[in-house]
């Protein structure tokens, strides 16, 4: 027998011996379970947001040395107007485009959860945008809005319409970023409903039929109500994409015409990477953690009770 | 064996060791000359700039079998400064970086990229134009070798022209007018097809690009001194009005502002602009996107004074670099003057050493193109060479983009927009 052999014959039974104890204390189990999960997200996540944090009370041109500035950058923070307009488009993006992306998730998902023809296909197309990466739906969406070549407005042309001036206008360029968010996300939202509606049991709509309910009774009475768990993981799910959204506006608009499209993360890019102010940026940053984590707390309690109702 | 004084063994012994020891010492030193060296070597750039980098690193390595250098291309000049800067935090960063000469400051005063000072020739100063040498030095310290600049012109579709009837000036001295210059654009979109007169291309961070309109006008963005703003005066706000009424008049795509990402060049290409104010390094894109069409370079528009734009690019080490003689031997190779001519020349820059300066290059891809470009660089003011050099332009570069911008798409007054991009200057210049 090698000595490797040995070895391993002899580390065997102690190995064995110590899994056996620590199954038999059942409290440790899920904690070695989850603790590579930890270790990465205390890496990747819990890390950088903590340093992001001290960060925000220092200068940083990212390149140079890290001087402490206390308070500074966030005293400059409420006194800059490019920030209030930055965090007012964002909430104009995010109240414009979640409703509208949701409702468009629905309507396709209930569309879709009927039997017909190239069901399957019209899933897959929907859904394509969300797992394209956001840069090329970007570009994409950019060249589909483009005032001179775009699709869109040679379409509008071709029926007798004027060109409308989507990405050019201060006026029109969150409109169109609300237009291109819906195309890019409501395939997302569709799979989501669509699953919460295949786990509705049949049962409740051939009781509500014998009871002489109509289709659109049906919807609003036992559809909808069951569909609030699916609407409120939506709901937040796509408000904090709102609050982090910048690959699309960057490609398509970069933040322009004048401030118009400039989001709070576009504002943290341009301060961080710009202006090399990586202390500001993370300021503001912080801010945003805030106001998301703030929500999605909101919302996970009115989740709880709205199941706890249920 | 025994010598005259009897410590023959000892002497012997002692001997052998030395020997050995200085050879040891000696193969040693010649295993670490030659020891294998790699370096990353990060630039951005079209095809042709990157089979021109590609031939140098492949000179270079022929002459030093041992180093193998690792070319890392970025899309865009911005890419590259964020893929640098977040690794130069992390430590990381390439040996060898391509930069702009309007970054050199912002590196040189973060210590990012190393003093060459001590390293390079007393004299190799006076072989380079003056006011490139002055844009890689910060604080009289070289941080960087010019490699090559570049500047602004006109590109004009021909078949517009001729159906406008419109002629180009042969000579610089006869180039347009800034009224000429507007009229011919009208002619070309009322009379020529073209939807829009022409666009500039100063999109995204190249806000910069609208100062050669203010020098042609007789403004300037800082003082002699270059310690306080001056874009408000009369000369400065008329400039920021004549670039605001090409937006009004719509003789411009209103895409083509500045926080935009058209790429102008397509609208060129495509006949949407009968004119484009760009760069010489467009000319092989255009050459193959416009096979059918024919297109010529003509001269900047003047005002009081002819003015273009400080273009191109130095190469710089940065302090991560663990093997910085090599990286500069390599700076040294790529800027010598055979190299710099055969790069320029494969990718259609303009030279930056005096030697090649008055050498007329044969261009291999539009000579009579690069010929205008040539010209059009020594109408550089030495003014704003300097202001756009400073350690933090990037700061002002912004802050010029976002309220040119305004001025542009929102109807922000000159006056306003002047002053707005003045407190940032301040504030810059104060810290």
């Amino acid at each position: 027998m090698s000595n490797s052999a040995v070895m391993a014959n002899s580390v065997r039974p102690a190995t064995a011996a110590r899994t056996r104890r620590s199954f038999r204390r059942p409290w440790m189990l899920p904690y070695l379970l989850i603790t590579p999960n930890l270790l990465l997200f205390s890496a990747f996540s819990f890390f950088p947001l903590l340093y992001a944090f001290y960060i925000s009370f220092h200068d940083w041109s990212l390149i140079g040395d890290v001087t402490y500035a206390g308070l500074a950058n966030y005293r400059r923070l409420v006194a800059d107007t490019q920030f209030w307009h930055a965090l007012l488009n964002t909430a104009v993006y995010a109240l414009a485009s979640v409703p509208t992306t949701m409702a468009g998730g629905l309507l396709l998902a209930v569309a879709l959860n009927r039997r017909m023809p190239g069901r399957v296909f019209l899933r897959s197309v929907y859904f394509l945008p969300v797992v394209v990466s956001a840069v090329a739906t970007g570009i994409i969406a950019a060249w589909m809005f483009n005032e001179h070549y775009g699709v869109i407005n040679s379409l509008i042309v071709r029926l007798g319409g004027d060109r409308i001036p989507w990405l050019s206008s201060p006026a029109w360029a969150l409109p169109s970023l609300v237009l291109a968010t819906f195309w890019v996300r409501v395939g997302f939202c569709m799979v989501v409903y669509l699953a919460a509606l295949q786990s509705i049991p049949t049962l409740y709509y051939e009781a509500a039929t014998m009871d002489g309910a109509s289709p659109s009774r049906q919807f609003w009475k036992i559809t909808l109500p069951l569909l609030r768990p699916a609407t409120f993981l939506l709901l937040i799910l796509n408000v904090i994409h709102s609050f982090q959204v910048f690959d699309l506006i960057y490609v398509m608009t970069g933040g322009g015409p004048g401030f118009s499209t400039t989001m709070l993360v576009q504002y943290i890019y341009q301060s961080a990477f710009m202006t090399s102010e990586m202390g500001y940026a993370s300021a503001i940053g912080v801010v945003l953690y805030v106001i998301v984590l703030g929500f999605t707390i909101i919302q996970w309690r009115v989740s709880r009770q709205s199941e706890n109702v249920l | 064996m025994t010598n005259v004084n009897g410590t023959g063994t000892a002497f012997s012994r002692r001997h052998i060791l030395g020997a050995g020891l200085a050879l040891s010492v000696a193969s040693g030193r010649a295993v670490r000359a030659q020891a294998p060296v790699s370096l990353n070597f990060a630039v951005w750039g079209n095809r042709a700039e990157e089979d021109a980098f590609r031939r140098l690193i492949a000179g270079y390595t022929a002459q030093n079998p041992h180093v193998s250098i690792r070319l890392e291309l970025s899309g865009s000049s911005g890419q590259l400064y964020q893929q640098v800067d977040t690794r130069l935090a992390g430590r990381q960063a390439p040996d060898l970086v391509r930069i702009q000469y309007q970054q050199v400051g912002r590196y040189a005063k973060a210590g990012a990229i190393v003093d060459l000072s001590g390293h390079l020739d007393g004299g190799l100063a006076a072989q380079f134009a003056p006011a490139l040498w002055k844009a890689v030095t910060y604080r009289d310290k070289a941080f960087a070798i010019p490699h090559h600049t570049d500047t602004l012109a006109v590109y004009c579709n021909m078949e517009m022209f001729r159906r406008a009837g419109i002629e180009l000036p042969r000579r610089l001295e006869d180039s347009w007018r800034w009224e000429e210059f507007i009229r011919i654009a009208r002619t070309l979109k009322d009379k020529a097809g073209a939807p829009f007169g022409f666009a500039c291309a100063w999109q995204n961070t190249a806000a910069y690009r609208f100062l050669p309109f203010l020098y042609q006008n007789g403004g300037q963005l800082l003082d002699e001194q270059l310690l306080q703003p001056r874009l408000s005066s009369k000369e400065g706000l008329e400039a920021i009005a004549w670039a605001q009424s090409w937006f009004t008049d719509k003789l411009v795509p209103p895409t083509t502002s500045i926080k935009t990402n058209e790429q102008t060049q397509n609208l060129f290409a495509n006949g949407t602009i009968g004119m484009l104010v760009h760069g010489d390094w467009q000319i092989p894109f255009l050459q193959e996107a416009m096979k059918q069409a024919e297109w010529q370079v003509t001269y900047m528009p003047r005002s009081v004074s002819m003015a273009s734009d400080l273009g191109g690019n130095c190469l710089a080490v940065t302090r991560d670099s663990k093997n910085r003689d090599v990286a500069i031997d390599f700076l040294r190779y790529a800027t010598n003057e055979a190299n710099m001519r055969d790069f320029c020349i494969a990718a259609g820059f303009l030279p930056v050493r005096r030697s090649l300066m008055d050498t007329k290059l044969e261009y291999p891809l539009r000579p009579d193109a690069m010929q205008v470009f040539v010209e059009q660089s020594r109408t550089i003011p030495d003014h704003l060479a300097a202001t756009v050099t400073l350690p933090d332009f990037s700061r002002i570069n912004t802050k010029l983009g976002e309220q040119l911008d305004l001025a542009f798409t929102s109807g922000q007054s000159p006056k306003d927009t002047a002053e707005n991009i003045e407190g940032t200057i301040r504030s810059v210049l104060k810290g």
